[in-house]
């Protein structure tokens, strides 16, 4: 840090003022940093300390404002050094909070998809990415969804591939036991390694969530 | 803010600026090891985007032309722009200028912007397609957040071009679930 | 007068006239669609037509059914089902799109009026629900824990001057479009400023690749397709 040759008056070292809303920011680029689609276990410890760090700007900025009040004056109008001060501990603020809502935010985002691309019943290893908030959020939705689509009489996550023929060759890849219901009432037996031909509009919800894989050829 | 929530428009705002104080702050902690909390008018300070935005709004800074786009850089670009390493200058090149010009009142990062874009377009994303490009070449390094996302996309609509014309397995594994499945009980 | 189909079975005319119909509507069913893919921002609610192609899946549904039954070739009934099926994923890709859009941009369509405006009485619903639920999440993982000021999931602090969190489309992308029709006096507006005084013209049937904001009521009143 070497001050600019020439400067007589003040020479002083360079100063970095990068430590507000940096710890925010690596929260951000923590979500950033999961593959396309996919999701980092909620980072507690770090949104507590960012929520901290608000609460300390926001001390901080109460501070400087009683400051002014106290030597009279005009705290809307005043351009002192308190005044900027302030200032950039609320510009902090803004920054934190939008950082904190963009992890969340985005966060929610990532989980509406989840409901699209593997349905209402999340896998253990994705829930236990999800605080109790995004738990709680996912099952509104999908009840919010579940409600539109009864209403509307279609249901709309199935049928995500233009149709090209309307059944489809299958291997099932783990033992389906449960829960099969299928458009045309058969019960085939869906154990490991056993292949079906089924509908197309059936079998997209199990390939989906890797229970089964399409054959071609 | 039709972006609030976007991750690159946040990530864009993290990039640092030099700025000279016009007025004097107090009450602001600059790094751990400076022993006051007064940032005297004339400073030289370096900020976050973000912060330095604000302040040059109400007249409290005045912004530096970032090193990235200084005239070295410029030199580069113009000698041989598909060779230069934009993303060791700053990984969003394209969006940080875009939100610097004004605030510096530089009115030729536009044009350098727009005519780094046009020829690394034209010579590096046109080809990578068409190119086998080793893995681990020197081609990725180089590339901006931006030209990445691009090239991204174009791959992604060429894969289903192919997928389209070749046929092949249409439904797959939602991508969330990562490519292997560890078998259930 | 009726037609006659592959095995000489005599179709009636009300059959060729439902056919006739059918076919309009779904060709107008792949054009909502089309255009509701391509559009940044979402459309109006094609309510009749939607009505009417609910209609027309049930009486598809009807006829296959029957075919089966009755013991028609499995090719015939194959091209009936097949039909059906193109029908139903125009339908589920449609009011999906129009769903994934409202939850992208929902707290922006339910204060808007005229976006408001174009949902059905079902995703009305639906975008009410939405953004109850998502605010909620935020003032309760969020904004609760933040400073007095800051707790709107709208403004960034009691100091903005407008609503500055809600994310928007961005109506200013580039679309491919086309008109059946000759249209003049569009106002571009993209470009230099000094430009945009220049009424741009459209010949029929021509591709173009615009700014959407430019053709934004030409869309609306139906007369440029996307694509």
């Amino acid at each position: 840090m070497s001050c600019s040759g020439g400067c007589h008056l003040m020479c002083s070292p360079v100063k970095i003022l990068n430590m507000y809303g940096r710890k925010a920011c690596q929260l951000v680029k923590e979500f950033a940093s999961g593959e396309k689609g996919q999701l980092t276990p909620f980072n507690n410890d770090l949104f507590e300390q960012v929520v901290s760090e608000c609460s300390q700007h926001h001390l901080e900025l109460q501070s400087l404002i009683r400051k002014m009040q106290e030597e009279g004056l005009d705290v809307q109008t005043a351009r002192n050094a308190d005044h900027y001060g302030a200032l950039i501990h609320l510009f902090s603020i803004v920054r934190n909070k939008r950082c904190l809502t963009a992890y969340v935010y985005n966060r929610a985002e990532t989980v509406r998809n989840l409901l699209w691309k593997i349905g209402p019943v999340l896998p253990k290893e994705i829930e236990e990415k999800l605080n109790h908030w995004e738990e709680e959020y996912f099952k509104k939705h999908s009840a919010a969804l579940k409600s539109y689509m009864s209403k509307a009489l279609v249901d709309l996550t199935v049928d995500m591939v233009p149709p090209k023929d309307p059944y489809i060759q299958v291997r099932v890849l783990e033992d389906i036991r449960e829960g099969i219901v299928l458009s045309d009432d058969k019960n085939p037996n869906f154990a490991r390694h056993s292949m079906h031909f089924l509908k197309r509009t059936d079998a997209e919800k199990y390939i989906s969530r890797g229970l089964m894989e399409e054959l071609t050829g | 803010m039709a972006s609030y929530y976007d991750i690159d428009d946040i990530l864009v705002e993290e990039e640092i600026v030099s700025v000279i104080f016009q007025k004097a702050a107090s009450g602001v902690g600059i790094d751990p090891s400076s022993e006051t909390d007064f940032i005297e008018a004339g400073s030289k300070v370096e900020l976050p985007f973000w912060l330095a935005h604000e302040l040059q709004l109400r007249q409290a800074v005045s912004v530096n032309v970032p090193p990235c786009f200084n005239q070295k850089t410029r030199l580069e670009i113009q000698a041989d722009c598909a060779c230069v390493d934009l993303r060791s200058r700053c990984p969003y090149f394209y969006e940080f200028g875009c939100k610097i010009a004004p605030i510096v009142g530089d009115r030729t990062i536009g044009f350098l912007l727009l005519s780094a874009f046009k020829n690394r377009y034209k010579e590096v994303l046109t080809k990578a397609h068409t190119a086998t490009i080793a893995v681990g070449s020197k081609f990725w390094t180089i590339l901006t957040k931006e030209e990445i996302n691009l090239y991204e996309t174009a791959q992604s609509a060429m894969a289903s071009f192919k997928k389209w014309r070749m046929g092949g397995a249409r439904f797959q594994i939602a991508s969330i679930l990562g490519r292997k499945r560890k078998p259930t009980e | 007068m009726g037609s006659r189909s592959a095995e000489g079975e005599q179709v009636p005319l009300t059959d060729e006239y439902d056919a006739l119909i059918s076919t309009t509507d779904v060709e107008l069913l792949k054009r909502a669609w089309r255009n509701e893919k391509a559009a940044p921002e979402i459309l109006r609610f094609e309510s009749d037509l939607i009505i009417r192609v609910r209609e027309q899946i049930e009486l598809m549904e009807e006829t296959v059914e029957e075919k089966s039954t009755v013991g028609t070739d499995p090719l015939s009934v194959s091209l009936y089902q097949m039909d059906l099926d193109r029908t139903l994923f125009l339908l589920r890709s449609y009011l999906r799109i129009r769903i994934q859009k409202i939850e992208k941009y929902m707290f922006h369509i339910r204060k808007t009026e005229e976006l408001w405006n174009r949902l059905s009485k079902d995703e009305k619903f639906f975008t009410e629900r939405c953004t109850d639920d998502l605010k909620k999440h935020l003032e309760e993982s969020v904004l609760s824990t933040l400073p007095e000021n800051y707790q709107s999931y709208e403004r960034q602090s009691v100091i903005s001057e407008e609503v500055d969190m809600v994310p928007e489309p961005r109506l200013d992308t580039f679309v491919l479009c086309r008109s059946k029709e000759y249209l003049t006096g569009i106002q571009l507006e993209d470009g230099p400023v000094d430009d945009r005084s220049k009424l741009f013209e459209m010949e029929p049937d021509v591709l173009y690749f615009i700014c959407y904001k430019s053709i934004k009521p030409l869309v609306e009143s139906g007369k440029i397709d996307l694509l």
